[in-house]
């Protein structure tokens, strides 16, 4: 059971069958790790923001220097016009942060390993920065997808191909998240199950390497949790500015 | 703290806080999620045609063509989404 490297994405259900209708809506382990990230999100933040004494203690320094950290990269990346839409964008880096940090616990559940997930929050920030667009910049929005200085007779073409490189973000934005995520708890549990087959003699090479990709997986969850909210910003950058 | 000190230290935190006038879409800390950022986009946007094509098949009926055309339509897309995040690197 626990040689296979892919058991650990499996989702099993955790107490009693819940059906709505047809849909399947019974509490699971991804549902649970879910609760305990946004849970952990909430208290850390709530513990940080209580104090407010002029010398933080650990966790509201902690609290603070992800607020200028995040807010830096909305600034820098979608301009002084998208501080309205920092709590948003706060709460999604802290999210999938979270998510991706709880899975690098030995026995925990990475929920982000997971395509379902990643894409509804990608499909969800896709939807939300295109009306966002629309409300912007009206009809005007559909500017993005006609670039400027191209021959009439190119235009049918580069209009299809702009509108499939606008599609595709979603998928770009969730199959990296989630392909990340699986493949570096993949190859840890591959190193793993060597370290069990070699033994006390050929074992030692892929403990080594087990060490080295635990260090790692940190940095790319949290790169990961960075590059999916630093691209959240980047579309909502085109959306807000729209220019070329 | 005297008044002189806190007075430059507002005018620092000021000018922290002043908005930028073009904001700069990639800076160098960001650039190795620049990298993850073209590998994707790359293959995302085949994936995206392919997908448009499949479902315009099933609609019109055409079978292979327009799977075909909008699989390579997809390819031309993806290669123009490295191209412009290169572009946007270089600036």
């Amino acid at each position: 059971m626990a040689a296979n490297p892919m058991y650990q994405f499996n989702v099993y259900r955790i107490g009693p069958e819940i059906k709505l209708g047809e849909i399947d809506i019974s509490f699971t382990n991804a549902s649970l790790f879910m609760v305990i990230s946004s849970l952990a999100v909430l208290i850390i933040f709530n513990l940080g923001a209580k104090k407010k004494s002029l010398i933080p203690d650990k966790i509201q320094l902690l609290a603070e220097l992800s607020y200028s950290f995040v807010s830096k990269m909305i600034s820098d990346t979608a301009g002084s016009k998208a501080k309205p839409y920092f709590s948003f964008i706060f709460s999604l880096f802290m999210f999938v942060l979270f998510c991706n940090m709880f899975g690098m616990i030995p026995y925990s559940f990475t929920v982000t390993s997971h395509i379902i997930v990643t894409f509804t929050l990608a499909i969800f920030i896709f939807i939300a920065v295109t009306i966002i667009g629309f409300i912007k910049h009206g009809l005007g929005y559909l500017k993005l997808f006609v670039p400027s200085g191209v021959p009439i007779i190119l235009l049918p073409l580069i209009v299809v191909i702009e509108i499939i490189s606008y599609l595709s973000r979603p998928v770009s934005l969730s199959v990296r998240l989630f392909a990340n995520m699986m493949a570096g708890h993949t190859m840890m549990k591959v190193f793993g199950g060597f370290v069990i087959s070699l033994g006390i003699i050929g074992g030692w090479l892929p403990l080594s390497f087990s060490v080295a990709l635990t260090g790692l997986e940190i940095l790319v969850a949290f790169l990961q949790a960075y590059v999916f909210a630093i691209l959240t910003c980047i579309y909502l950058n085109d959306a807000l500015n729209l220019h070329h | 703290m005297s008044e002189d000190q806190f007075k430059t230290r507002l005018k620092i935190a000021k000018n922290k806080a002043k908005p930028r006038k073009s904001p700069k879409n990639e800076k160098s800390s960001s650039n190795i999620g620049t990298a993850f950022k073209m590998s994707t986009e790359l293959v995302s946007a085949v994936v995206v045609g392919t997908i448009i094509g499949f479902i315009l098949d099933n609609w019109f009926g055409t079978k292979p063509w327009l799977i075909l055309i909008f699989f390579f339509v997809g390819v031309i897309a993806g290669i123009m989404n490295v191209v412009k995040s290169a572009k946007k690197m270089q600036r």
